[in-house]
């Protein structure tokens, strides 16, 4: 039956998707009740049969003596179905024939949709009337008084508002205000004096309407309005959330972003695009490569990529990209459904999953590992990509390669030293003694031979070494030497001192006559707080011959500064040895025994360890608490010597097949632990023979031209397909350690309804998505978009709350309005540019900005808009603007990255040279958006936080604000220009030149009063400035740019 | 989210203020009316309800020191040495960890409360009676950066407020001339900024940097705080110019209340010119004071500067102020040698600061914090580390109406788990919000369609560590 159920919704589903619930029972169900159900079954009827009526939903759902006859939601469980089926026993209605099938398919279908009644609305279903769950529909703008204001129906829905409240409108803005309110809106840049010159001059009708189609046509249109998308995709060009790992390729999307804006792409399908893209048919590459690159939208969130649940991870992933795309398109706060259902709005925490479901079968990233990588499309013919996968592939062997050959040869090396722990014992016990031994550096001292660092007869390093450096060679080949020859008059045991060693940069490797005597010491770690240790320090007593000796300094990837070194024949008899010595000198290897010693150092003692006979040597066992004691029961060891030997013998046991013995199996585990004395060292490779060594080298090296060879192609971040399509269970509390129901991937119920077309398992569900999104009369879609560019026009949404459109948001001011302007919009093809024709070529948008105290006492905060709202520039155009106006802007170099930056490279991380360079001439949208470590002239003027979507920002008035207008490098900069450019102007006197700095940095001549101020000012600043010209204008034209007029936009 | 601010800033003038404008040009008294701190996003608010703490001192230890070889002793770690952990990791650990492993300092009792603290915190140990250890904290994330980002805003997820901007918002500032809440020298990684941004609350309450990581703290700076190029009374000069444009341009437009706001802020900003390097020049100090830092020697000069910065943003009325040990506890490997170093550094320092704010009688409403994002396991990770531990850590807290001499709460017999009186972030957050005489259940703040707290939906007050 259930099966059946399912099978038979989705044939007659695409009927109901189109009807909503009351005219879906007025058209089909109710007739089908009224001819087959009410002749027994209602108010009217004598007797009412079983006690049920059927005519109204309150009466059916309560049912007749057998319970209720209809379960909103299941018609399998529904009883009226089951008696129209006849599946209900001896309960066969109506009587007579069974029902038409295709008759019981609609009842079926109204069941399962929640069993809507008509006319009659619930106070449930009238929940789910809040206007912004219904379609929009366009009212005639309604009539006013002053029909001559009205140029656009945008106007009368205005002035109704207005004339309701007996508030009259501003006067319109003069043509200066006009066309500079108008540049800075659609270019984000000053007029300049030439256009506003033209736009004065241009007296017919159609003048400003030339003006907007001009800006439109810009390329600077598409630069300014890409980034008011930008704020809503929390557009970032690195991570920033805890691995701060750059998205090298994030521009493409920004780049897209502006294209698409200049191109006039329509609204529809710049949504489709975004969040499908790669499933829309192309029939080229570039626009393969387009559409890839749009699907970005979904994969520039911020994410937690060092996390290590790998599931949290993921839908943490998936919720940002809910909670983004629900936000963005629809400012629906779907988000705050993932843990329960929403506390405001009518969507309920199965609807989120559903959402969930449709991202989490989608795939943005490669892995969910710490540190995850995100996924990116090579932006190449498909021939080139299996190019790529078949180099890669080739690499990867070649990896496994070389990884096979040092476990085999680590192997080797680990089962050689395990057969003789007795000499590791010993020699350890060796190390531990000579490391307590303290030698005094000679200094100075007759016969001594001193050396200076680059006085060195063979090397490869730079003679002048210099502190804090690499000291690289001119190839930069490593190992990095310098071989100093020492000729003695007699053999014997010498020291070797060094003068200001930078030892925190690691300490070089020592071989005397090709004899490797030292270890070198790693980099240390916290270098700064390890202050380099000054004057002499020992480096090692090793032994010449008479003649000429080599001592060799060897580093493998840098060679740190140190100014001198001497040799001294060494007078003192017993000297400390080096662990490299004492191994050569018992026979083993270096690597492990220094394990050896770190391992014993670490048990000191420990009654746990097997060990522990060996390390308290000579005193009682009694405290032994390791499976091994029994072992040693009844052996008092009578030397160290005959305690390493048992220890030997014990070991060599315990490497025997099929242990039982518990205290032999310790001893295994002690060989086999991952951190213990034999695994195999870090340095294993230099211990391998020869050969082996030659063939490695060889290996690397090829390794590395493949990698090298690796064809490299652009790339874009951008998801596609997931391998695994999948429905999402609800996530109890949104955790994933606590699942309930499947819920299958669909659309927000409350405005897609409870019958919805399922979205095909091998398909994830995103173009679906973006399909109902983009149907003509999805309630919020258009509105949404359309209030965003109301809100950027005009400082103010008509929805104020710009990104939630929900309950919790504010309501529209005039929904009348806005339902004109969606509706508008979508009959205008979603063409963004036809919008802003629409917008500002109403009265409303050119009024003038003009105070009112009587308006103002009517409606202080201009909600009904009796005058333009007087505007902060945004950060980008602060920028722009000044640097425009002193004319430094490069308006040639468009797209593109300006980060020095590889791809997944940490940026801005804990190192004091990892800054991004900010200072460059380029428009603002240019930028690099590094999270976390943005440029500071957007952070002080309100760029929104770029993890976060925001089409609202601030525009707050601060003093760090003030501090950047004092003291910037770019007003600094800038205001300099800007005088020399004036003081260039040799066809200009002095009051000329101020007017030409109004001119350009007000879009207005000055006053003649004017004139006359600032030429005092910048004679008195002459003075201050001691005489300089250039410093006073600088100061003229920096108090010019930091005025308010030049910031706020009328 | 900004609809509070902007229309703030929209308000137009009452009759009055009108009045006044109108009648006495743009009057210095309108302004001060208007304008002055009182009435601006970091004007002082009152506490919901009165409390001792007024202020906040925070030493963030980035890293992740080891509660096993500070402050939390276990003796049985000691004997235990080299034996596997007898009981069940984590279910989501940061990397494979093997037996117990001792640590290698020793543990001395101090003071009358007979804390116990390891040797190589020998200075701070002289305070123990006026700290009050939390040795049960647990948070939930094993990484630095989920984990930082869980301690500074409480979310490991999203970017949310930062507690000090919490802190800011809730309070205010008690200094209009400088910000409500500095940051001393932060790190850039691991969340970097978001750690002291304000998200979603107004800019205003952001953290304001003091220069960051890998920037001496002699050379730390505020943004555009300098002006090589200008000299000082030239810069008022231009800056009285452009001033006298928009009082002219003001006279045109009529009352506005973000032009008007603007005046201002240049004001606010020239002084904050002068007075934000008067707070972080030392050299006023005295030499005693600057020994009581340890500015006398190369290894603790740098994190004494910080902390001595601390103390005179504090006392100015700074809110909320974070100094940073950054990015050096991490002790994966070389235990024994980093973490000496590391607190060699910061010992010196911090008993300084506790010292001093005791001796000016500060400490009484300040409140002082110390701890890392997470602890460190018990057990040994390869032959001389131990991995990150957000299972059990210790925090300390001082001063500002917190239990001096106390310790809190209780970890397993090795230091891997927290047992007893368990403080997560989210109730160290209640907790820190309560010193400060806020619910935290009342300091909300909506956005994206809903009220959100500092705490989310958890915390509880820890009311045992309450003086």
């Amino acid at each position: 039956m259930a099966l059946y159920v399912v099978l038979f919704m989705i044939a007659v589903l695409p009927l109901a998707a189109q009807e909503d619930g009351p005219a879906f029972f007025e058209k089909s169900v109710r007739p089908l009740l009224a001819a087959q159900c009410l002749g027994c079954h209602s108010a009217t009827s004598q007797p009412i049969m079983g006690g049920l009526r059927l005519d109204s939903r309150d009466l059916a759902l309560k049912g007749g003596g057998r319970g209720p006859a209809i379960v909103p939601g299941k018609p399998a469980e529904s009883l009226l179905l089951q008696a129209l089926r006849h599946t209900a026993g001896a309960l066969k209605m109506p009587p007579g024939p069974k029902m038409k099938e295709a008759d019981l398919a609609v009842l079926t279908q109204w069941v399962q949709m929640g069993a809507p009644w008509g006319n009659t609305v619930s106070a449930a279903s009238a929940g789910s009337k809040y206007w912004a769950f219904v379609s929009p529909l366009a009212s005639a703008p309604p009539s006013v008084r002053d029909k001559a204001w009205v140029r656009s129906p945008i106007d009368a829905f205005i002035l109704a508002a207005l004339e309701a409240k007996g508030i009259t409108t501003a006067k319109a803005a003069d043509k200066r205000t006009l066309i500079r309110r108008a540049s800075y809106d659609l270019t984000g840049l000053p007029p300049t004096v030439a256009e506003v010159q033209e736009f004065l001059a241009d007296s017919s009708e159609g003048a400003f309407a030339k003006v907007v189609d001009r800006l439109l046509a810009s390329p600077r249109y598409g630069e300014r309005w890409a980034r008011h998308w930008l704020d809503v995709a929390r557009y970032a060009d690195s991570n920033g959330l805890d691995e701060n790992l750059v998205y090298k390729n994030a521009f493409r999307y920004r780049d897209y972003v502006i294209a698409a804006f200049n191109k006039d792409k329509p609204f529809n399908q710049f949504l489709t695009e975004q969040l499908a893209g790669d499933l829309l048919p192309a029939a080229d590459l570039p626009t393969s490569v387009e559409r890839w690159t749009a699907t970005g939208f979904l994969t520039l969130g911020a994410k937690m990529l060092a996390e290590d649940d790998p599931v949290k991870m993921e839908m943490d992933i998936v919720d940002e990209q809910v909670d983004t795309t629900a936000r963005a398109f629809m400012g629906l706060t779907v988000g705050c459904a993932r843990c329960h259902d929403h506390k405001f709005d009518p969507i309920s925490h199965a609807d989120y999953y559903s959402m969930a479901g449709i991202f989490k079968s989608s795939k943005t990233m490669e892995n969910f590992k710490v540190v995850a990588k995100w996924h990116e499309y090579v932006l190449a013919p498909k021939e080139d990509r299996d190019r790529l996968a078949a180099h890669e592939a080739l690499v990867e062997a070649k990896r496994k390669e070389i990884g096979k050959i040092v476990r085999s040869e680590n192997d080797l090396l680990v089962s050689v030293a395990t057969k003789r722990v007795g000499a590791y014992l010993l020699a350890s016990a060796r190390v531990k003694h000579d490391e307590e031994m303290r030698l005094a550096p000679v200094e100075s001292a007759p016969g001594v031979i001193e050396r200076k660092a680059g006085s060195f007869d063979a090397g490869n390093v730079p003679r002048v070494l210099e502190k804090k450096k690499t000291n690289a060679p001119k190839d930069g080949a490593g190992p990095y030497f310098a071989e100093y020859r020492v000729d003695v008059a007699a053999a014997g045991d010498y020291q070797i001192d060094i003068f200001d060693e930078e030892k925190g940069a690691g300490t070089a490797d020592v071989w005397v006559n090709s004899v490797w005597v030292k270890r070198g010491a790693d980099p240390v770690q916290n270098r700064a707080a390890s202050p380099e240790a000054g004057g002499w320090s020992v480096v090692v007593v090793a032994p010449f011959k008479q003649g000429v000796n080599v001592l060799r300094l060897e580093h493998a990837s840098r060679f740190p500064y140190f100014e001198k070194l001497l040799f001294a024949n060494n007078t003192v008899a017993k000297v400390p040895r080096t662990v490299v010595q004492i191994a050569a000198a018992f026979g083993v290897n270096p690597g492990f025994l220094e394990q050896m010693g770190d391992y014993l150092k670490r048990s000191d003692g420990a009654v746990a360890s097997p060990l522990y006979a060996w390390e308290v040597y000579g005193s009682p066992l009694t405290a032994w608490a390791s499976p091994a004691a029994p072992l040693f029961a009844g052996f008092p060891a009578s030397s160290p010597e005959a305690l390493a030997a048992k220890y030997e013998e014990l070991f060599l046991a315990s490497q025997e097949k099929d242990l039982t013995d518990p205290g032999l199996k310790a001893l295994a585990a002690l060989l086999k632990e991952k951190f213990g004395p034999f695994r195999a060292p870090g340095d294993a490779r230099r211990y391998y023979t020869a050969g082996v060594r030659a063939q490695l080298t060889a290996l690397d090296k090829e390794f590395k031209d493949m990698e090298a060879a690796t064809p490299e192609f652009p790339k874009a971040m951008g998801v596609s397909e997931g391998s695994k399509i999948e429905d999402l269970a609800i996530h109890l509390r949104g955790s994933h350690w606590t699942l309930g129901a499947k819920t299958p991937r669909q659309f927000l119920k409350v405005i897609a309804g409870d019958q919805q077309t399922p979205i095909p398992s091998d398909r994830s569900g995103r173009l679906e998505l973006a399909q109902w999104m983009t149907q003509k009369d999805h309630p919020l879609t258009s509105r949404v978009i359309v209030n965003r560019l109301w809100r950027w026009h005009f400082g103010r949404g008509i929805v104020p709350t710009v990104d939630n459109f929900g309950r919790l948001g504010e309501a529209p001011l005039n929904q009348p309005l806005l339902d004109w302007l969606a509706v508008r919009f979508v009959e205008q093809g979603w063409s963004m540019k036809a919008m802003h024709r629409t917008l500002m070529l109403s009265s409303t948008y050119q009024m003038s900005s003009e105070f009112d105290a009587r308006s103002s006492e009517t409606d202080p905060d201009n909600s009904l808009l009796w005058r333009m709202n007087r505007r902060r520039l945004e950060a980008e155009s602060i920028r722009d603007g000044i640097m425009s106006v002193s004319g430094g802007l490069n308006l040639q170099s468009t797209g593109g990255s300006i980060l020095s930056y590889k791809d997944r490279q940490y940026v801005a991380n804990t190192e004091k040279g990892g800054r991004v360079d900010y200072e460059r001439n380029i428009r603002a949208v240019y930028i690099p958006v590094v999270r976390s470590s943005m440029y500071d002239v957007f952070t002080a003027f309100d760029l929104p936080d770029p993890t976060m979507l925001n089409g609202d920002r601030d525009a707050t008035v601060v003093a760090p604000q003030a501090l950047f207008m004092m003291n910037g490098a770019v007003m600094l900069r800038h205001s300099k220009q800007m005088a020399e450019g004036l003081l260039a102007k040799t066809d200009l006197d002095d009051p000329g030149r101020v007017r030409d700095a109004y001119e350009r940095a007000l879009s207005r001549p000055a006053t003649g009063r004017e004139v006359d101020q600032a030429l005092t000012y910048v004679a008195r600043m002459q003075e201050a400035w001691k005489g300089s010209r250039a410093s006073a204008w600088q100061s003229f034209c920096k108090s010019l740019l930091a005025s308010n007029e030049f910031i706020y936009i009328n | 989210m900004n609809r509070h601010w902007n229309s703030y800033l929209n308000q137009t003038l009452t009759r009055r203020e009108l009045l006044q404008v109108s009648s006495a040009g743009f009057g210095s008294l309108a302004l001060a009316g208007m304008l002055d701190a009182s009435a601006g996003p970091l004007a002082v608010k009152p506490p919901h309800f009165p409390a001792k703490a007024k202020r906040v001192i925070f030493l963030f230890m980035h890293g992740g020191p080891s509660q096993v070889d500070t402050f939390d002793y276990k003796p049985l770690l000691k004997r235990d040495h080299g034996k596997p952990l007898p009981f069940e990791r984590p279910k989501v650990v940061s990397s494979e960890t093997f037996n117990l492993l001792q640590s290698p300092w020793a543990f001395k009792q101090y003071g009358q409360s007979g804390a116990w603290v390891s040797d190589i915190f020998p200075e701070t140990a002289k305070m123990v009676d006026d700290m009050c250890f939390i040795k049960s904290m647990w948070g939930s994330n094993s990484r630095h950066g989920g984990a930082l980002l869980e301690l500074h805003t409480g979310s490991d997820t999203f970017v949310r407020p930062s507690m000090g901007s919490w802190v800011t918002y809730g309070l205010g500032s008690e200094n209009s001339n400088m910000p409500g809440f500095i940051t001393i020298c932060p790190s850039q990684s691991h969340g970097g900024a978001n750690n002291f941004g304000s998200a979603f609350l107004p800019a205003p309450y952001a953290g304001t940097s003091i220069g960051s990581v890998g920037i001496a703290a002699r050379d730390a700076k505020i943004p555009f705080i300098t002006n090589k190029e200008t000299p000082r009374p030239i810069q008022r000069m231009e800056i009285d110019y452009s001033q006298e444009l928009n009082r002219k341009q003001l006279e045109l437009t009529g009352p506005d209340r973000a032009l008007e706001g603007r005046i201002e802020s240049f004001e606010l900003a020239f002084r904050m010119q002068t007075e934000a390097p008067e707070l972080q020049d030392l050299s006023g100090e005295s030499e005693a004071t600057k020994k009581l830092y340890g500015l006398d020697n190369p290894i603790t000069e740098d994190f004494g500067r910080q902390c001595l910065m601390a103390r005179r943003f504090s006392e100015k009325g700074v809110r909320f102020v974070q100094v940073s040990h950054t990015y050096k506890w991490d002790q994966h490997e070389r235990l024994k040698r980093d973490h000496e170093q590391n607190a060699r550094e910061v010992d010196v320092p911090i008993a300084g600061l506790l010292r001093d704010l005791k001796s000016r009688g500060l400490l009484e409403d300040t409140l002082v914090l110390w701890g890392g994002e997470f602890g460190r396991t018990p057990t040994a990770q390869g032959s001389d580390g131990r991995d990150h531990n957000p299972e059990a850590f210790t925090m300390w807290m001082a001063g500002g109406g917190v239990k001096a001499g106390l310790s809190y709460g209780a970890t397993d017999d090795y230091g891997y788990y927290s047992m007893i009186d368990k403080v997560h972030f989210h109730d160290l957050h209640a907790t820190m919000l309560h010193l400060l005489g806020m619910d935290h259940l009342k300091l909300t703040y909506k956005h994206a369609g809903r009220n959100f707290r500092l705490t989310d939906v958890h915390g509880h007050v820890v009311k045992g560590i309450l003086a």
